[in-house]
């Protein structure tokens, strides 16, 4: 999922300082699951927000504010809702979800988080990054886990010289992933594949913006 | 003889780092090294070690080589990318300069411009059969070069590292891109120099053993954070018992330093303090019976 993380409260005031009414819009998928940016914090930053002179006009966080339909609704549409009542957004979306409600109101739209990265959820207590979004994925290659987002040098011949005791030289706290990878591989019994020597990544396929289109 | 000449007929080399200067002046950095003139056989001009910024490596690796020194340019992935690297081995070689020592490069938050953004593009590996591409006449998009190119290309290794096994293979594939000599972390244990100089050796490498003297048991406590396993007990206890740790460190790098003569091919010094009494070192191997015909 897209993982996010709440700014501090006084980032946040300091964002809305010229505007009065404001509607909160968190988003059900990502920012929930992660408690940053679901209902529950959305509530809790309106209440912030009322204590300190502000109006919240509403408190909305649909299940996945990066798909339009949920937010702009033919029948019911927050973003429309939102236009009408408030001076405002304050969206706990990721940067998808609020560039969506931003390209589709007329009112201005602050950002109440940062988007961190594509993680995974870990013993319910913390996320750790995943994917990077590379756009080439390797995975199938090294036993289902990517050096590319949990090696800081992105490495796909092998760990560096600084993979000492099983830790990362880049932050000690983190495990090689080179460490884990070869254990998984072990298990599989393919370990000898990563004996194979690696072409450089083609990086054209990771430039941004990309895009998805459907086929008919 | 050159480097390149002695690695090709099998004598023992001796290499030492020379670090460029952290601004422009440059020639107190050549003049330091004056003692080991005519004695080490070349001289590694790093690339902003530890990420900390410095003057670039390869115009010092000229003004070496203009001061009459041969000059190994070091190389990392940390900076830059394909085009970047590709264009700065083509300069070197232009420029008179055949030695490379190839490597991934120490991420760029260890440093002192820790809010730089990080390159690696390609990694060591990809980096020497990039070398060896150029040195067979082509770009890495296949374009033919104009006017040759003829690297002679190193790389690193780390036997503290792990997986043992990946890093082993690593080490092949580095061999196999291009790497015709293979400088290592210093090394204090003359066992484990003498299993990574035949693991070399049988890859198809020529091993240069890492010597790094240890100054006093705060630099030791260093060294065995970054690598725990890389200092051997027995040093440490000689560190804390010596009235001079300084010169008792000295004198256990040498010891190991003049094992490797017997079995490895050759010695890399890193970061060169007592350059007089490395000089005083060097002759007194060169000139001693035991070692006649190694160099």
């Amino acid at each position: 999922m897209v993982t996010v993380k709440l700014k501090p409260l006084e980032e946040i005031l300091s964002s809305l300082s010229n505007y009065k009414k404001v509607y909160v819009i968190g988003c059900q998928l990502g920012s929930a699951r992660c408690k940053n940016g679901g209902l529950r914090e959305a509530y809790r930053i309106a209440g912030y927000l009322e204590l300190k002179g502000f109006k919240v006009v509403g408190v909305k966080s649909p299940g996945g504010t990066c798909v339009l339909d949920r937010i702009d609704h033919s029948t019911k549409s927050i973003i429309r809702e939102a236009e009408e009542t408030a001076d405002v957004i304050l969206s706990l979306s990721c940067g998808a979800g609020t560039q969506l409600i931003a390209e589709n109101v007329n009112i201005p739209v602050k950002t109440g988080v940062t988007t961190l990265f594509i993680g995974a959820e870990r013993e319910g207590r913390y996320f750790e990054e995943y994917c990077i979004a590379c756009g080439d994925c390797v995975i199938s290659d090294t036993g289902g886990i990517c050096p590319i987002a949990r090696c800081p040098k992105s490495l796909t011949n092998g760990p560096c010289g600084g993979a000492i005791a099983g830790k990362c030289e880049v932050d000690p706290s983190l495990p090689c992933i080179w460490y884990r990878i070869a254990q998984k591989m072990e298990q599989l019994g393919e370990l000898d594949k990563l004996r194979r020597s690696i072409p450089p990544k083609d990086y054209s396929l990771s430039v941004y913006p990309k895009k998805l289109v459907l086929e008919e | 003889m050159s480097f390149r000449e002695k690695i090709a007929s099998n004598r023992f080399v001796i290499t030492a780092e020379v670090a460029p200067p952290r601004g422009t002046d440059w020639r107190p950095v050549v003049e330091s090294i004056e003692p080991l003139r005519g004695k080490v056989d070349a001289f590694n001009v790093t690339d902003c070690q530890r990420s900390m910024v410095r003057m670039a490596p390869l115009p010092m690796a000229k003004l070496l080589k203009d001061s009459g020194y041969e000059p190994i340019l070091q190389l990392t992935c940390r900076d830059r990318n394909r085009i970047a690297l590709q264009s700065e081995l083509l300069g070197a070689y232009a420029l008179g300069i055949e030695n490379v020592c190839l490597m991934t490069g120490d991420f760029t938050t260890l440093g002192d411009q820790p809010d730089a953004k990080p390159v690696f593009d390609l990694d060591s590996v990809q980096l020497i059969e990039l070398a060896s591409q150029l040195n067979s006449g082509r770009l890495l998009n296949g374009k033919e070069l104009k006017g040759k190119v003829d690297l002679f290309i190193g790389a690193v290794y780390n036997p503290f590292a792990g997986p043992e096994i990946l890093q082993i293979w690593k080490l092949e594939k580095k061999i196999k891109a291009g790497a015709r000599f293979i400088q290592t972390q210093p090394i204090y244990d003359v066992e484990l120099a003498r299993k990574v100089s035949e693991l070399v050796y049988s890859l198809g490498a020529v091993p240069v053993v890492g010597i790094l003297p240890i100054k006093s048991l705060k630099m030791a406590n260093f060294m065995k954070r970054l690598n725990p396993t890389s200092v051997p007990d027995s040093l440490i206890e000689g560190l804390e018992r010596a009235s001079d740790p300084a010169s008792y460190g000295w004198e256990f790098a040498l010891d190991v330093a003049r094992a490797c003569i017997e079995f490895s091919g050759g010695i890399h010094f890193m970061l060169v303090g007592k350059v007089q009494e490395l000089a005083n070192f060097i002759d007194s191997v060169k000139n001693h019976s035991d070692y006649s015909g190694k160099f």
